[in-house]
């Protein structure tokens, strides 16, 4: 067994600390090529896992901002007063400065605010994980990728739902570090995307992402179906919890965008 | 005993929490986020832990209690307890977490107060193993200073 391997060895700790090197660097040298560090909202209503995510996202040389809810999330991104988020452009023509759709542009207390990626929780009290993707996608943050944690395997429906929801990704938690290698190309996709206060890219980039990620989720989804299959049985712990039937895959390929399907 | 002694030592009470089914790999992952910067970041969230669920056990014990019992807000608690315990690789806890949602799920209140008695139980020698642990490592740190 892995366990047995790794803790009879000590030396093995040293193996895996340039693992979790890898990772970093190639996020640094991301990062730098475009000259600025990856900004990443966390939100989640469980503080052992904020402090989680919010470490294995420093160590991966992120920039972190975490919140407890998804209240404080759309506080955070401006969001909280729009009660309908396509008519932004009401209260904040004034702080856009391009001629592009208002879509971009912000309320007045978070102009120049770059967000990354938003990794929320599932299953918050108040507004959930779902909720949370909803309003964003239907607001001036809606090209920033988003992805759905959840800390228990949650039926395929749901996760399903999250994905045709607007989510890139719907991941198991406790989140690792190898976890972060698949947020890393959200986050390249992102640059191209980036919803700032100075302008947003044409809809043929997006084109163009689609369908790298729904590459990159085929890929995903093989090496997770070869980590082992997400076993109810509460003793296996030991292998990767993040496996997918295949009925999930199929399901998943298709990416349904700003398309509201009913189950 | 030398800095080396010391290390075997730690190394076995580590190697036994796993063999003993205590922890599991997310207890590893703790340790790969550990670096200089936060070199004590596995003992912090463990703490974070105890300090959080233990206000989550005493919610548990007060809905437990109430008649009738809301199984719907102990399932909930349970929820968090369980996601908790999971993300900082507490296996036995997290196990015995899986067991009661599912008397919860059955609102069987009988085998939830039993189950919860195994869960303080499990909840409370882990502690105790890993402030054992934490002070071992605690003393070969500065058993290397010397």
């Amino acid at each position: 067994m892995e366990l047995m391997k790794s803790s009879d060895n000590i030396i093995q700790d040293r193996t895996q600390q340039q693992h979790k090197q890898e990772p970093e660097m190639q996020a640094q040298e991301g990062q730098q090529e475009q000259g600025h560090h990856f900004h990443v909202l966390a939100v989640d209503d469980s503080v052992i896992d904020r402090k989680l995510l919010e470490k294995l996202l420093k160590v991966s040389s992120y920039q972190v901002t975490c919140v407890d809810s998804g209240d404080k999330a759309l506080e955070y991104l401006g969001l909280l007063n729009n009660l309908d988020s396509d008519s932004t452009a009401s209260s904040s023509s004034s702080s856009s400065s391009s001629s592009n759709s208002s879509s971009c542009s912000q309320s007045s207390q978070r102009e120049g605010l770059k967000v990354n990626l938003i990794m929320t929780d599932f299953c918050m009290p108040g507004m959930s994980g779902y909720d949370l993707l909803k309003r964003l996608k239907g607001s001036s943050w809606k090209d920033v990728p988003v992805v759905v944690m959840s800390s228990e395997n949650v039926p395929s429906r749901i996760s399903i739902r999250c994905l045709e929801g607007g989510a890139e990704e719907f991941m198991l938690k406790p989140l690792q570090l190898s976890d972060l290698e698949k947020i890393e190309a959200y986050l390249l996709k992102s640059l191209h995307l980036s919803c700032t206060n100075i302008d947003k890219d044409d809809d043929d980039n997006n084109a163009d992402h689609n369908s790298d990620n729904n590459n990159d989720k085929v890929v995903n989804n093989d090496s997770n179906i070869d980590k082992g299959n997400n076993s109810t049985s509460m003793n296996n712990n030991f292998s990767k919890r993040k496996a997918l039937s295949s009925e999930d895959t199929e399901s998943r390929r298709p990416k349904i965008k700003g398309l509201a399907v009913a189950i | 005993m030398d800095g080396y002694g010391m290390q075997n030592q730690i190394a076995c009470i580590r190697r036994s929490l796993f063999d003993q089914g205590y922890l599991d790999e997310q207890f590893i992952q703790l340790e790969e986020l550990q670096d200089d910067a936060n070199p004590n970041f596995v003992q912090e969230i463990v703490t974070l832990f105890y300090t959080d669920s233990t206000r989550l056990i005493q919610n548990i014990e007060l809905t437990l209690n109430s008649r009738p019992i809301n199984f719907s807000k102990l399932d909930d608690y349970m929820h968090q307890f369980k996601g908790s315990s999971s993300s900082i690789g507490a296996k036995k806890v997290t196990s015995e977490c899986a067991v009661f949602r599912q008397y919860c799920a059955a609102g069987n209140a009988e085998a939830c107060i039993r189950n919860f008695q195994h869960i303080k139980q499990e909840h409370a020698i882990l502690r105790k193993k890993l402030e054992f642990y934490f002070q071992m490592m605690g003393q070969a740190a500065v058993a290397q200073t010397r």
